[in-house]
């Protein structure tokens, strides 16, 4: 599927980059290293290994399961991760503004939802953002 | 034989649509093809060629007999599509707007309400509300398309407030806790005129729902909202939803702290976040700051209790998994003495451990309420504490600043009215009026002032709901008496806040001219029900004509009974509150029929509790019966000036189990 970034370009991966599912992530990596999450895990089992990982890959089974939004902000709040976090799996245009605002940056379109409707998204008047932004400033935003 | 015929609902404007074979879809069901048992898997599969989705959804069989030479479902619910609410013979189910008629201008185009001490939205408020219309009418537009699925559009459209419901598409808007401008409910009979069919219900959740919406029409329906400030933004789906408080709020005599500030912050904060917008289930958070819970806060997800600490300044008690449906429960309590600076990033903690942790494998258990239980309250709290904990310093941080910019937009109402005793002496003659007042005003802080709540509840109508006349009438009163300001209360009556006592008299007259002066606020008309099977594609049975029938029966001896919490819900989802009822009643399906469940002993306030089943359910004909022997025995029983919720509490439900079971 076609990957890309937050203004809906087509981006190419890292060269070299290797995505390792979190059950088989090695103790030690070599060359760019990425982990694909499912929305259960356990990020205290993570951490020690964040500052190794170029990308960390969260998966939406379904674009309705938000738990991936909780991931991110964390991964962003809890545990100052900086690297490239990544959408997968089943999200929608409709969500893109959502995904990005909780720390998202790369994103691997849904096969039924291609990079053209993310570009529609983002060029649309309106980008969700919540009220309380005008007066509670930087605060909201994920740091 | 059994026979059957294919239905669903057209994507365009949800009429209820019958497949008529090569004719396609027909908008009676007299129109239909019905078929046998083995010819219906064929029907079927030429109903639904694979853009079916396209025109008309939820396509399935339901059974029909032939009765008079036509068809007609067997099931009450598919009756009650192909023929209309059976409480309104006036409006049968079918097409009944021309979309292309002209409309005339909104109400807004040529008045306002200055004075309403209602948070001033401003230009940037507006211009948000108009790009979310437009953004509902793109996603309209990608779902007729089919850029976007059914199962795709359905979450999207919820979280605007749109339902399909049994003949129409369902909008609901929020009444942000439970304030309106006269101007802004002016609006809302607009649409009610013009794009329902003259009509609203007002709910227990400070909502506003219209029953007879065509898809195509929200988004000019939502953008005529706009232009009054009032959206259906996060009124259903798996998000925040509308905060509900206390609708004496800013005006009540015993308010300690008013919430309407927290409330709007809360507004402000919880729509469009991005984080808490799939969550596991619906959210909803109520709060009040009068000692006194009006809004029953311990039934919610979040239930928020304002008060002072000993310095005199605002604090927060933070309740959390309440709520009713199928497993009612009474919060637990999560916190004391809550800073004001620390209310977001405590709800924010409070709700990253539900996102992550709520279970979403069955839809009846994803409410927090459950995750809390099955987790057990103490450990729930520690993971809260800890998120709380581990959130950045200045993360969602409530400064004095903010507050204040957000207290800045609620104008103080101008309240310099004395008392000349002109009320006083016109209920010396006047036993209607002194018996309203009794009834329905509620004591203001301002001594030359009280509250007037007009009650939706006439005997033998449909509670909560409101015509579009009525509801042009009440703007009018408002802006005569009450600084064109109305609230919208969680027992789906009307209040106005701000009335100088003085003027009683004349709001009073002028409110039986319209014929809105019903004097039972918190008696037992004064029903709360759901609107159930003759709109609700949940239900399983009608609670407005159990209402009606009630409320017909204990008239006349109203006043006498005094206060006592009738509650009524179509089915299990409890959306009248049946579990917090003094008297609940649940409507369920046995075999065909619709019976009744009746529940005792509930409450919602800060005695809150859940009612307990007092035994088999009671078939619908007999249900004013039962609450009619119900109220003998507790008249008889009852302790001079004692409400039966205290006497049920006294004597336990013995006596009143006797006198249900033995008149049938
Ligand atoms: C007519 C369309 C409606 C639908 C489809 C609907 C759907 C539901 C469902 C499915 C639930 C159960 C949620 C759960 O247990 O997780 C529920 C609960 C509830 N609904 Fe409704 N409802 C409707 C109308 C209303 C109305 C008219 C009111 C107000 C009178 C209302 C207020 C509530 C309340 C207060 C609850 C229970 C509190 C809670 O635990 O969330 N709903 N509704
Ligand atoms: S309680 Fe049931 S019937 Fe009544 S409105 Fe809620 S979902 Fe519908």
């Amino acid at each position: 599927m076609p990957l890309i970034d937050r203004k809906a370009a087509e981006i190419a991966d890292p060269q070299g980059l290797t995505l390792y599912p979190a059950a088989d992530l090695p103790a030690s990596l070599s060359g760019p290293s990425g982990v694909i999450l499912s929305p259960d895990a356990d990020l205290a089992l993570l951490a020690p290994h964040l500052p190794a990982l170029a990308v960390v890959t969260i998966t939406f089974p379904k674009f309705r399961d938000g738990r991936g939004f909780t991931i991110a902000r964390s991964l962003r709040q809890h545990y100052g991760y900086a690297g490239d976090i990544r959408a997968t799996g089943h999200f929608l245009p409709e969500q893109f503004g959502f995904l990005i605002a909780c720390g998202f940056t790369s994103f691997e379109t849904p096969a039924t939802h291609g990079p053209a409707q993310f570009a529609a998204a983002l060029a649309a008047p309106h980008q969700p953002g919540q009220l309380l932004r005008r007066t509670l400033g930087r605060a909201l935003e994920p740091v | 034989m059994a026979l059957q015929v294919i239905t669903g609902n057209r994507l365009a404007d949800g009429v209820s649509v019958w497949f008529a074979g090569a004719e396609g879809w027909a908008e009676h069901v007299e129109q239909a093809c019905a078929y046998a048992a083995p010819e219906i898997e064929a029907a079927l599969a030429q109903a639904m060629p694979p853009d079916a989705e396209l025109q008309v959804v939820e396509i399935r069989a339901v059974e029909v007999v032939r009765e008079n030479g036509t068809l007609m479902p067997v099931a009450h619910r598919e009756q009650i599509r192909a023929r209309g609410p059976s409480v309104r013979a006036d409006l049968p189910a079918g097409v009944w707007r021309d979309p292309a008629a002209p409309l005339p201008p909104l109400p807004t185009a040529h008045s306002s309400s200055p004075f309403a001490g209602i948070y001033r939205y401003d230009e940037y408020d507006r211009d948000f509300l108009r790009q979310r219309a437009r953004e509902f009418g793109a996603m309209v537009e990608r779902r007729r398309k089919g850029e976007l699925s059914e199962e795709e559009f359905k979450p999207l459209r919820l979280m605007n407030g749109v339902y399909l419901q049994l003949h129409a598409y369902m909008l609901r808007i929020a009444i942000p806790y439970g304030v309106l401008s006269a101007t802004q409910l002016r609006q809302l009979a607009y649409v009610a005129r013009h794009y329902d069919r003259g009509y609203g219900h007002f709910t227990t959740r400070q909502n506003i729902q219209f029953n007879w919406l065509r898809l195509e029409d929200v988004p000019a329906a939502l953008a005529a909202l706009a232009e009054a400030n009032i959206h259906g933004i996060q009124t259903s789906g798996n998000c925040i939803r509308n905060t509900t408080t206390d609708e004496f709020a800013g005006a009540a005599a015993d308010e300690i702290v008013d919430p309407r500030l927290y409330a709007e912050i809360i507004r402000q904060w919880s729509t469009d976040h991005p984080e808490f917008t799939y969550l596991p289930r619906k959210f909803k958070i109520a709060i009040v700051g009068a000692g006194h819970d009006r809004a029953a806060v311990r039934v919610h997800d979040i239930g928020i209790e304002a008060y002072r600490n000993a310095e005199g300044a605002p604090v927060f008690r933070i309740f959390a998994g309440g709520g009713l449906g199928r497993t009612p429960y009474v919060a637990v309590k999560l916190r004391e003495d809550l800073p004001v600076p620390e209310l977001l990033r405590y709800c924010e903690a409070i709700l990253r451990v539900y996102n992550a942790l709520g279970r979403r494998d069955n839809i009846y258990k994803a409410r927090i309420k459950i995750l809390i239980r099955e987790m057990k309250p103490e450990a729930f709290i520690k993971l809260v504490e800890d998120e709380y904990a581990a959130l950045p310093a200045d993360y969602c941080l409530l400064t004095d600043e903010l507050v204040q910019a957000v207290a800045a937009r609620f104008p103080a109402p101008d309240l310099p009215r004395q008392d000349g005793g002109v009320l006083k002496a016109a209920m010396l003659d006047d036993r209607a009026l002194a018996r309203w007042v009794k009834q329905n005003t509620h004591p203001h802080k301002a001594p030359g002032y009280v509250s007037a709540v007009i009650s939706l509840k006439p005997v033998g109508g449909i509670a909560g709901d409101a015509s579009a006349d009525e509801m042009d009438i009440v703007a009018d009163l408002a802006d005569k008496y009450s600084l064109g300001e109305i609230r919208v209360s969680h027992v789906q009556n009307l209040v106005l806040p701000h009335v100088a006592k003085d003027d009683v008299p004349a709001l009073f007259k002028d409110l039986v001219a319209a014929g809105l002066a019903e004097d039972n606020i918190g008696l037992v008309t004064d029903i709360i029900a759901c609107p159930g099977m003759d709109y609700c594609a949940l239900a399983t049975a009608r609670s407005i004509p159990v209402a009606q029938r009630i409320a017909e029966r204990l008239a006349p001896r109203q006043h006498e009974i005094g206060t006592l919490h009738v509650n009524i819900s179509g089915c299990i989802n409890a959306c009248g509150h049946h579990h917090v009822g003094h008297i609940g009643l649940l409507g369920v399906d046995k075999n065909g029929e619709e019976v009744y469940q009746i529940t005792l002993g509930g409450a919602a306030d800060e005695k809150a509790a859940i009612g307990k089943i007092i035994g088999p359910a009671v078939p619908t004909a007999h249900v004013p019966d039962a609450i009619a022997a119900l109220m003998d025995a507790y008249l008889a029983v009852r302790a001079p000036g004692e409400r039966f919720i205290d006497t049920y509490r006294r004597l336990g439900a013995a006596p009143f189990k006797d006198a249900i079971y033995a008149t049938h």
